[in-house]
């Protein structure tokens, strides 16, 4: 019998049994699958049903007084799915959500999100309407399959290795990275873990991981710990004036009554009176999303970033005007 | 965590009996879209299945499913009647993919997601709480996002008003969503325009003061884009190519981007010929990269930047 077969005959004999079941009654129900010594079967026993638990499948031990009615069973009523009782509409936004990022084609746990699209799906008694939202993710070569690996390696806490390809010294460096968390950050895949090479937390565009393997020979070991207050979000910019190119500076900016309705779109924090202020660690970005907006938007401090948006403005004047060539 | 090929085919099967035993006489092709496979591939799915039993595997301990007329049929199953709970790893997919859409509270998706942790199993919702917090997507633009995902999947007509960002203009539109759509991060409505009368796309973060109205329509087509969106996120309207060449510290970082697109040249900067249709997107870009950029083509692209420049640096 092939491992699926038997492991799908093992769910249909465990929601048929009415009382729990010996190592022994399983034997004698498979006795192809599980013959050998005790020891032997007793190890593949433990394999199936390790892998049913993974699938949400938990059989557990139940230990009578006596033991010859002690053994394994499946609780039928945590076993079935029940109806989540999604109104049309909130079972639509989530299918639409999860389609979307499916068929991105780079979203870790793929596989995961289409069997749970799946399950969600199936007490709908009208089909679900074709979804609207479509995300395109930044779609390196292998991408998908790096996101998988680097995904299974934070479910399971193993260490990584890969090299990391650095576009400013167009080279790439081999390292051990102990990964804690990703993060889609505008179109793009970000990995947060600690990096041994570096000996710090350093935060790894996926897009420019060129090779990644999980290292380790034990499994079901984790290898790391990752500590209780560490979020992702304090290590990924979410704006490009986030990147930690210098200390933080507080920038003013002022916008005009068109475009002050959107600060909080357009730069993170709401303008009260026209005016906000930006804390930043790479004030070029700044500068050059406030020059794009043309005369609407303004720096009004400090002259670091006045000064320096002028020396901006009139470089691209003078690349413009064949001052430079 | 690694699902094994054996346990995601295991998966597939034990939501294929109920499937059937809950739409009975379902096509193949139906039954295998909905199951995710291929037709041939749900066929030999079939017979894997007419070999499960328990013991002693006498004719009537096999589950009974078969195909007549090109529809699949399952004698009523007792025991697969529905698919097994979602796994944690199930559970943190699906609320991953949510978070794109940045569900705000009380929405349809954020209560969707509270029910959905409600039918995990109790062992895999710690889990699922850990993970979750392990994969972050929300993106912190505090768009419209959560109101235009509403308008789009129920068809309402919508209003607001929209920003030209450099010009400094704002118009009011109605228009009834087709698609919401992430480019490079950057999230876009494509809507048919009452007053334009036309597809238009419009920039999530340009939208300010958005409302929903009480009109629905019947969308037509599949909602599927039939244009392909440009760097600018519009649809090629008018095919207008601009060369621009980046300077030697900027170039690898474009590369990245433009691909096999670029060329490099031997003083270390990138060119590449991009399709842009406006003006005013131009300039934005252009202006975006302070100088390190440069138009090379055509001379009116030169000119347009060069005059925007000049307005900035007059207004500083």
């Amino acid at each position: 019998m092939d491992r699926t077969e038997r492991l799908l005959n093992l769910v249909a004999f465990f929601l048929d049994a009415r009382a729990p079941m010996s190592l022994d009654a399983i034997r004698d129900a498979f006795p192809d699958d599980y013959s050998g010594s005790n020891d032997a079967s007793q190890r593949k026993f433990e394999r199936d049903k390790a892998e049913l638990y993974e699938l949400g499948i938990p059989l557990r031990y139940e230990q009578k007084t006596d033991d010859e009615d002690s053994g394994y069973l499946l609780d039928r009523e945590a076993y079935y799915l029940p109806e989540p009782g999604f109104s049309a509409d909130e079972l639509a936004v989530l299918y639409a959500a999860g389609s979307a990022a499916l068929t991105s084609g780079a979203f870790p746990g793929r596989q995961d999100l289409a069997h749970a699209l799946r399950k969600i799906g199936f007490f709908a008694d009208t089909p679900i309407p074709a979804a609207q939202v479509r995300l395109e993710v930044s779609n390196a070569k292998d991408l998908a399959a790096r996101l998988e690996t680097i995904w299974a390696a934070i479910g399971a806490r193993k260490s990584l290795d890969l090299d990391y390809f650095s576009p400013r010294a167009r080279a790439a460096t081999t390292r051990k990275v102990d990964p804690w968390g990703l993060a889609l950050r505008r179109g793009v895949w970000n990995l947060v873990g600690w990096c041994h090479l570096r000996k710090e937390l350093r935060t790894f565009h996926v897009n420019r991981i060129r090779r990644v393997t999980l290292l380790g020979t034990r499994p079901r070991q984790p290898d790391f710990d990752i500590p209780e207050k560490f979020s992702i979000d304090d290590h990924v910019a979410n704006w490009p004036w986030e990147y930690r190119i210098h200390e933080p500076l507080e920038v003013t900016l002022s916008l005009d009554e068109t475009l002050a309705p959107l600060s909080q779109q357009l730069f993170g924090t709401p303008a009260r009176g026209g005016t906000l202020r930006v804390t930043v660690t790479h004030l070029d970005a700044l500068l050059d999303q406030v020059l794009s907006m043309g005369t609407s938007a303004k720096v009004i401090g400090p002259s670091q970033a006045k000064d320096r948006l002028r020396e901006r403005a009139q470089r691209v004047l003078s690349v413009h005007t064949g001052a430079q060539s | 965590m690694t699902p094994t090929a054996a346990s995601d085919r295991l998966r597939r099967l034990l939501f294929l009996v109920p499937y059937v035993s809950k739409h009975p006489g379902r096509t193949v092709d139906e039954v295998a879209q909905a199951v995710g496979c291929t037709r041939n591939e749900l066929i030999e799915e079939l017979d894997l299945v007419t070999l499960v039993g328990h013991p002693p595997f006498q004719p009537d301990d096999f589950v009974d499913i078969y195909v007549e007329d090109d529809r699949v049929f399952v004698q009523f199953d007792q025991r697969l009647s529905a698919p097994p709970r979602l796994t944690a790893a199930e559970g943190v997919a699906l609320a991953s993919a949510a978070a794109i859409l940045e569900p705000q509270k009380e929405s349809a998706l954020s209560v969707a997601l509270q029910k959905l942790e409600r039918v995990l199993p109790e062992e895999a919702a710690s889990r699922y709480r850990e993970l979750t917090r392990r994969l972050d997507v929300g993106a912190r633009g505090a768009d419209a996002l959560s109101e235009l995902t509403r308008a789009v999947v129920e068809h309402r007509e919508i209003e607001f008003d929209y920003v030209g960002v450099a010009r400094g203009e704002r118009e009011q539109r109605r228009v009834r969503p087709i698609e919401l759509l992430s480019h490079r991060g950057q999230w876009y409505l494509r809507a048919f325009c009452l007053a334009r009368n036309g597809e238009r796309l419009f920039r999530s973060d340009r939208i300010a003061s958005l409302k929903l109205t009480e009109t629905t329509f019947t969308p037509e087509g599949d909602g599927k884009a039939e244009r392909p969106v440009t760097e600018t996120g519009k649809s090629v309207r008018e095919r207008v190519e601009v060369t621009v060449r980046f300077s030697p510290a900027l170039a690898p970082y474009q590369q990245e981007r433009f691909g096999d697109a670029g060329r490099l040249e031997g003083d270390g900067s990138l060119t590449v010929t991009v399709p842009g249709d406006s003006e005013s997107w131009l300039v934005r870009w252009i202006l975006s990269f302070g100088g390190e950029a440069r138009v090379v083509a055509p001379e009116w692209a030169i000119r347009v930047v060069a005059q925007a420049a000049a307005a900035s640096l007059q207004s500083l």
